[in-house]
């Protein structure tokens, strides 16, 4: 890779790049708190039929419940809690360059995809998801599975109109002044 | 002479199906082997004509499928799409079609087999991740340079042809980097332990594992040769075989050493550069040097003594399947550089000697994990149940040096990370024995992370995650607002211009 485009760097005053940091992030529609809700439910309710029907049937286990039955519990509200911590910290932004979004339980992380190097996008639905009209947009990039990006819960309009969006400005990256390559 | 620019259809070899036939018959024979040793000791004599009769019907098939896979398998290359396009299956067409400009490199190998036929193997790596690689088994030699060449020569829509290469132009060219025999030596003395030990491993565990299976099948008292093999343990053999076994691993190290580098060369050949390595089964790669994304040296105590260096060439190995099916082994050991090979090298692949720009280095809270997780817990849960065990008890002291050898390794590695960073490139340091230095170049960065533990807000300490085709490059515990700014330019960087990343 010869650096043809040799420039000093002087002009640049790295204070005035624009920040990502300081990005007001778009945060989940609402509605998908519902849905992280009904997963929670049927994942408690399916582990709670375990747990019942172990503690009914086998006898050995009968005398654990007492402490069985109240870390259940408060897994379960451990649980929601979480998550609903980590919905209020969810929060995406597209720039013209670039797509930001941010996530995490405990740790809160960012990650940033420029659009010159995503590979393709993909747009989901769920069951639960069609009920309340949301999508889910996912963002590939050659950095493998941990170099991409997974936003939920945004309202079926928008997520197409992004994913027309980005799609539209892939096109426009990848076509100008290709005349000899692809 | 053979057709040169691979424009019709074409079959490979007709010594393919030698070749594969015999492919098919050692992976059957490997995965058979001990079976067939139990069968031939437990057998009748009148059993043995089935025997014999067996293994023929089986050469006979595998000679039979590598015949019609032969016939079914043709190749070609359309110019004007810019692709090569292989057809096979024997019972059903597989078609596969691979665009040159996302061939990352082309491999022609020769094993042992191969060199007695004197054919060679060609390989075609693409960055797709699965499935989409291309092996053709048997070639002669100038088609398979030739076709390298085409393959790797896109630039040439139409008209302009790419010349034909000839095996002289190919030995004549004076190659830039060469590693004699003394320097493999000592690349085998001091380095890739780890490899060794596992291979030594996976060694002793088939022998034990099947070892089992043969004496169950000889009905051989098992516990006889336990115990005489626990008799004969005392503090002066074992103190023997922990030797031997040092001086089988460093054994191992140099053969497999030899075998894999020896007169490792790499010239430079137009816009690529050729790797040509192997002591049987001689290796060529051609790459181009745009398609590495990181870049890595690394070097240890004894080899800096000995003024030498290893480097690796990490190429994109996640393909844009969403799979997620993994492709390693898209890295190029070159083993045993000095450091003037070595700047060479790096100004053939970076286009320009990286200097080291700002360095970051990372805060002392970067030691709190690794010292908990892998000190004070494994320590604490050692003491208790030294404490509680009799048998254990005397071992107590052992606690102590591994906590101080722990606490001084750790330190190492905080002294050790850091990052540097430049207008074009990124410099990666680490390591605790071997220092590596990974290089990157900001135009290859695919995606970027940045974290931060609530508990680390005041302090102002986070973490950042580069992710690049070819794995991630983690910086620890930095400052966030450093961070933060690296990440901006970084950006603008990668979204001001439009450089491809391959």
């Amino acid at each position: 890779m010869s650096s043809d485009t040799f420039f000093t760097n002087e002009t640049i005053d790295l204070d005035h790049l624009p920040k990502y940091e300081e990005i007001s992030l778009k945060q989940p529609h609402s509605s998908y708190w519902k849905i992280i809700c009904i997963n929670l439910v049927i994942f408690f309710v399916l582990l709670g039929i375990g747990i019942t029907s172990l503690l009914l049937f086998v006898d050995e286990i009968q005398p654990n419940a007492v402490w069985i039955v109240p870390v259940y519990f408060i897994l379960a509200v451990i649980f929601f809690i979480l998550f609903r911590l980590s919905f209020k910290k969810r929060g995406y932004a597209v720039r013209t360059h670039d797509v930001i979004y941010k996530s995490g339980i405990i740790a809160e992380s960012t990650t940033i995809v420029p659009l010159n190097r995503i590979q393709h996008i993909e747009l989901n639905e769920g069951i639960f998801s069609r009920i309340y009209k949301l999508g889910s947009l996912q963002l590939f990039t050659a950095g493998g599975q941990t170099g991409h990006i997974h936003i939920s819960g945004i309202a079926i309009e928008e997520a197409k109109s992004i994913r027309d969006l980005l799609l539209k400005k892939l096109d426009l990256l990848e076509n100008p002044g290709t005349e000899t390559e692809i | 002479m053979m057709d040169n620019d691979f424009s019709k259809p074409q079959r490979e070899s007709a010594f393919g199906i030698i070749i594969m036939g015999a492919h098919t018959l050692i992976k059957i024979v490997k995965a058979s082997f001990f079976l067939f040793i139990i069968a031939f000791v437990k057998m009748s004599a009148t059993s043995f004509i089935y025997l014999i009769m067996g293994i023929l019907a089986i050469i006979l098939i595998s000679f039979v499928f590598a015949y019609l896979w032969y016939l079914k398998f043709t190749f070609f290359l359309d110019k004007e799409k810019q692709e090569f396009v292989v057809n096979k299956g024997i019972f059903n067409r597989d078609q596969v079609i691979i665009q040159l400009d996302k061939i990352q490199q082309v491999n022609i190998n020769q094993n042992i087999l191969q060199k007695i036929i004197g054919v060679y193997g060609l390989k075609i790596d693409t960055a797709g991740a699965h499935g989409e690689e291309v092996s053709i088994k048997a070639i002669n030699e100038t088609a398979a340079y030739n076709l390298q060449a085409h393959l790797l020569n896109r630039k040439a829509v139409g008209g302009v042809q790419p010349e034909a290469v000839h095996e002289n132009d190919l030995t004549e060219e004076t190659p830039f980097l060469k590693i004699s025999g003394f320097t493999l030596f000592k690349v085998g003395l001091t380095s890739n332990y780890g490899q060794s030990l596992a291979l030594l491993a996976a060694f002793f565990y088939t022998v034990i594992y099947e070892g089992r299976q043969l004496l169950d099948a000889f009905k051989i008292n098992k516990d006889e040769i336990q115990s005489t093999v626990t008799g004969m343990l005392t503090i002066v053999t074992v103190f023997i075989l922990i030797a031997c076994l040092l001086i089988v691993l460093l054994i191992i190290n140099l053969v497999r050493t030899f075998y894999k580098y020896f007169e490792l060369q790499i010239s430079q050949h137009k816009d690529a550069m050729l790797l040509s390595s192997g002591l049987i089964a001689k290796k060529n790669t051609l790459i181009s040097p745009n398609k590495v994304q990181i870049t890595k040296y690394s070097q240890n105590y004894f080899q800096k003594k000995m003024n030498m260096l290893n480097m690796s060439l990490r190429q994109a190995h996640f393909g844009q399947s969403k799979k997620g099916h993994e492709m390693q082994g898209n890295t190029l050991e070159i083993p045993g550089c000095n450091p003037i090979e070595r700047d060479e090298l790096l100004k053939m692949i970076l286009g320009d000697a990286p200097l080291r720009g700002k360095t970051f280095i990372p805060d002392w809270r970067f030691l709190n994990l690794p010292i908990f997780f892998k000190l004070v817990l494994p320590v604490s849960i050692f003491l208790i149940l030294a404490f509680n065990i009799p048998e254990v008890k005397p071992f107590v002291g052992i606690a102590i040096p591994y906590f101080l050898i722990g606490v001084l390794m750790i330190y190492i590695s905080y002294r050790r990370h850091r990052i540097s960073v430049n207008q074009d490139f990124i410099i990666k340091t680490s390591g605790i024995w071997d220092i590596s230095n990974e290089i990157v170049q900001p135009n290859k960065i695919q995606a970027i992370t940045t974290f931060q533990y609530p508990w680390h807000k005041g302090v102002d300490v986070g973490h950042l995650s580069l992710h690049t085709a070819a794995g991630q490059i983690h910086f620890k515990y930095g400052n966030y607002t450093e961070i933060k700014q690296l990440v901006n330019y970084w950006l603008y960087q990668l979204e001001s211009g439009n450089e491809d990343w391959m």
